[in-house]
């Protein structure tokens, strides 16, 4: 039976921007107002641009940061959760059941703690000391390293080894739910690979729920089953991924789709044009939206562009806020509606 | 254009030497986009690094020879080295933030080149015009003897006016008036022949507001901005060839189809060369004519992009290519990577 295992509904995070008198002149809505249904035992791909909001939704999750408003609920074996209401005792019980991998494996792992140190450290704070070594062994034995590691130091891994090593801590205290940020990026593509497969496996032994997090459309396609596209703190699309590649309703979710080096030299190219405006700009003191006029260089963009037979989107046309339209019972997009 | 022959690099360490490449040969066209891919470690990096000569002092050129233009710079004098670097042979690398001088203005980084590599089209541009050649005639102080006259002058002129004597404060006065109106004053001084040139390259990579740019320090521009003002300042020495390396590795999908799209536009114009060092194959698939393929090392394969992709001959190859996930959950294929160090 599959049900919601994570439900995020009108999520804001706003971080105040102050003048140097300390009087707030504006804000950076780094999120601004999401909602999410992640189901149980599948995996959720969150795709988008740097700055576009995908790390402060997941660390508003983990309550790295405290999101300004909204809800997170989470349901598991021992009932509802709601994520915001939780005191600070609780919260630390609580982040048990979700494990995060971050991007850069080495910057994760303390280059002065010995591997058995690192994967059974989650253990020792949670009181599980019991069998300590063997469990440890079981857990990195379950991301394909072994025993002869255990006395050893994270310098004496190579990467893919380190982001195992970082996989096998997230599962210490056997979450239901695990965050992947990027968990690839650093790693060459046959690395990569490995690493999916591995994922992969351990989704099927565990029944765990994936949080997919990165800006690779192509490893996205590979690990995901729904996806959702964020744009400036706000989604524009989400999808099932099979619908979403082959049926991509917003001008940015295309033109993202198109901006993916591939192999095919006849698919269709939308560039986009323009430089990601600034998160403080884009809100000005009467709180009205970002300006949506061309800018200076965009304007030198699209003569450069032009008679080259290449479609093209500007940025400034993407800061319109529209609202969320149901396309099919899965696939919703901020798109503007046609009148027929 | 360039030609690398049997190229072999070593590297000393302490637990013997690391045969970096072995053997490589490239032969790069003129007015050609070169690919070089390969996973991290496999010696892309230090072919470029060993044809310029940029090694550092634990690497040894083993044997082969780099021929640039026809002229053989394998064992030519560290002076010629510094004229083709950035003159002949201009560079982008990954991370233009790392690349970029944190503390100097953009157009000092891009004026730097110029006076190295063209100072006689400098030289003539400011007879021609009949202006200065690097200092534009606008009065400026360095901000420390900015601070003091400002202090100075304003102590004095309060000193003279609290002791009831304003008319001595006056002249003080005047001073901090000056300083406050230089800049509209200076508005139309003609500018210095390295200010033209600067801008004139700013404006070649498409940036928008260059004079803007010019004036601002790296970080105060976005990582599209300033891999483009590295583009610039790779081209400012009228480089026939360009060696990128990673050039879109720190940028986002979008960003970097930007870049691409600017540095195809910028060879066609040119007919330059373009060495493209990349592990990204798809990158590779969009942008190049050619392609060789490394690994530890050496080159397996290299041959033109279409048969590389569509038709590989090399098992590494297909290898390489089978671990880029597609759509469909099948399982990928993957192999251990090999790496080896020989003592």
């Amino acid at each position: 039976m599959s049900y919601n295992i994570l439900e995020i509904n009108g999520l804001r995070k706003h971080f105040p921007v102050k003048n140097s008198w300390g009087s707030e002149i504006g804000s950076v809505k780094a999120l601004d107002g999401v909602n999410l249904k992640i189901e149980q035992g599948k995996t959720f791909g969150i795709v988008g641009e740097s700055g576009c909001g995908k790390t402060t939704l997941m660390r508003s999750l983990l309550r790295l940061v405290e999101p300004t408003s909204g809800s997170i609920s989470f349901n598991d074996e021992s009932g509802f959760t709601d994520l915001l209401g939780l005191k600070s005792r609780e919260l630390r019980k609580f982040r048990k059941s979700i494990g995060v991998v971050f991007q850069d494996p080495m910057g994760a792992l303390n280059p002065r703690m010995l591997i058995k140190d690192i994967i059974g450290e989650p253990l020792v704070i949670h009181g599980q000391t019991k069998n300590i070594i063997d469990r440890v062994v079981e857990l990195l034995e379950n991301v394909g390293l072994g025993k002869e590691h255990l006395y050893r130091y994270p310098h004496e891994f190579s990467g893919g080894q380190r982001q195992r090593i970082v996989i096998a801590r997230a599962l210490a205290l056997e979450p239901r739910l695990l965050i992947l940020d990027e968990p690839t990026s650093a790693l060459d593509v046959s690395v990569q690979a490995q690493i999916l497969n591995l994922l992969n496996d351990l989704q099927k032994k565990y029944d765990l729920t994936y949080i997919f997090i990165s800006h690779d459309l192509s490893v996205i396609e590979y690990m995901c089953d729904r996806l959702v596209v964020m744009y400036l703190g706000r989604v524009v699309e989400k999808a099932d991924t099979e619908e979403l590649f082959s049926n991509p309703q917003h001008p940015y979710t295309k033109a993202l789709l198109s901006a993916t080096p591939s192999f095919d030299k006849k698919k269709e190219k939308i560039m986009i044009l323009g430089d990601v405006p600034s998160p403080i700009s884009y809100h000005d003191k009467e709180g009205n939206e970002l300006a949506t006029e061309l800018t200076e260089q965009e304007k030198l963009e699209i003569k450069s562009i032009e008679g080259k037979g290449i479609d093209y989107i500007v940025r400034s046309s993407l800061n319109e806020v529209l609202p969320l339209i149901r396309i099919s019972d899965t696939h919703y997009a901020r798109i503007r509606i046609l009148n027929d | 254009m360039l030609e690398i022959k049997n190229l072999s690099t070593n590297f000393n360490t302490y637990e013997g030497k690391v045969e970096a490449i072995k053997g490589v040969n490239l032969k790069i066209k003129k007015g050609e986009i070169f690919g070089l891919v390969g996973e991290t470690g496999s010696g892309k990096s230090v072919t470029c690094y060993s044809a310029l000569k940029l090694l550092p002092k634990s690497a040894e050129i083993i044997e082969g020879s780099v021929i640039l233009n026809g002229e053989d710079i394998t064992y030519v004098s560290e002076g010629r080295m510094r004229e083709i670097r950035g003159g002949e042979v201009g560079i982008i690398f990954q991370d233009p933030l790392s690349a970029l001088n944190p503390v100097m203005k953009v157009n000092e980084q891009i004026g730097e080149v110029l006076r190295l590599h063209r100072e006689e089209e400098l030289r003539s541009l400011s007879e021609i015009e009949k202006i200065s050649l690097y200092s534009s005639k606008k009065f400026t102080l360095s901000p420390g003897v900015e601070f003091t006259i400002w202090a100075f002058c304003l102590s004095f002129f309060s000193l003279f006016t609290m002791i009831g004597q304003f008319s001595f404060g006056l002249p003080f006065l005047t001073i901090i008036f000056l300083f406050l109106i230089r800049d509209f004053l200076q508005k139309d001084n003609p500018e210095s022949a390295l200010d033209i040139m600067v801008l004139d390259s700013l404006s070649k990579v498409k940036l928008p507001n260059p004079k803007q740019i010019a004036e601002s320090y790296p970080h105060e521009l976005s990582g599209g901005m300033q891999q483009r003002v590295m583009i610039a300042m790779a081209l400012a020495g009228n480089a026939k060839m360009l060696i990128a390396d990673e050039p879109t590795t720190a940028l986002d999908v979008t960003i970097q189809a930007q870049i691409l799209q600017l540095i195809k536009d910028i060879q066609k114009e040119n007919g330059m060369s373009v060495l493209l060092i990349t592990h990204d194959l798809g990158v590779v698939a969009e942008t190049c004519d050619r392609v060789a393929v490394m690994q530890s090392g050496k080159i397996v394969e290299e041959s033109t992009v279409d048969k590389i992709f569509s038709n590989p001959d090399h098992p590494y190859t297909k290898s390489l290519l089978d671990a880029i996930p597609k759509g469909g959950k099948k399982r990928l294929i993957t192999k251990e990577s090999n790496m080896e160090v020989v003592s």
